[in-house]
């Protein structure tokens, strides 16, 4: 079951990469984060899980595919064609490297285990308080720079029709 | 539990690898967030995984929860950005950036 969902999660996100339409692309990202969400169920990860699901794939996906929309008629990139015979000798190579590294590589980590204790609210509210400021402050700037982004976009907007009719 | 973990970071490594591919060859500025996004799956996925097996999931999904939200951020500012720049340039393709004149 474990083996199945993350080769599912991998197989939709080369998907996303390497499909043409960016609509499917994004709702392949979707369907990626659904699989990384059951994941995280499988591992007992609960709250990550229903972030992932709610955040990643209902939220990041509607952005998307705003955006996708907002731009339609402009998305044809001429992507090169060559994608279809270098990424498969790209991913095996890397498939081969990772096979050989990883065991060897994460074997020289030392086990530390850590004793934890508590429930999930006061490790994310009294141990990682520091964290949940951050997440304010980046949230806060994300929102910021969008305002401040379309604010200006209109102020130019504006001025460059003005200038296209003369 | 480590043959698990082994396996887990394993496909981390794949998933960061094709979203750096992802970012490396790609032309669509969509396409380059859509790499910037692989990656952090792979970087969650690790995170829970390494809790996991190191009986730690409480903190790793605390991290795991604020690598979304700041992830969140950058997609939504990176998407505005990209709608601006479309208005301009009438591309997505990122070339048509080097252009760009003050």
């Amino acid at each position: 079951m474990h083996l199945f969902l993350l080769i599912g999660l991998l197989a939709f996100s080369v998907l996303a990469v390497l499909l043409r339409d960016l609509l499917k692309s994004a709702i392949s990202l979707a369907v990626a984060s659904i699989f990384l969400a059951l994941l995280f169920f499988l591992m007992n990860a609960v709250y990550a899980g229903v972030f992932e699901i709610s955040v990643v794939a209902g939220l990041i996906t509607v952005l998307f595919i705003t955006a996708i929309t907002l731009t339609r008629g402009d998305g044809d990139v001429a992507e090169s064609r060559k994608h279809r015979i270098i990424f498969p000798l790209f991913f095996l190579v890397l498939a081969v490297v990772d096979l050989l590294v990883m065991k060897k590589l994460l074997g020289q980590i030392p086990a530390i285990q850590g004793s934890e204790s508590g429930t999930f609210s006061q490790v994310l509210w009294n141990q990682r308080t520091f964290d949940l400021v951050g997440q304010v402050g980046a949230i806060s700037a994300g929102v910021l720079a969008v305002l401040a982004l379309f604010r200006r976009d209109d102020m130019h907007g504006t001025a460059s029709k003005g200038g296209s009719h003369e | 539990m480590n043959n698990l973990w082994i396996l887990n970071m394993g496909f981390v490594a794949l998933l960061v690898g094709v979203g750096l591919y992802c970012l490396l060859t790609m032309k669509n500025t969509v396409k380059l967030l859509i790499g910037v996004e692989i990656i952090a799956k792979g970087v969650t996925l690790a995170l829970v995984a390494g809790g996991y097996a190191r009986e730690n999931l409480m903190i790793a999904q605390s991290l795991a929860i604020t690598v979304i939200v700041v992830d969140v951020a950058v997609i939504a500012t990176a998407l505005a950005l990209i709608i601006n720049i479309n208005r301009h340039t009438k591309s997505l393709d990122v070339r048509k950036l080097t252009k760009l004149k003050g």
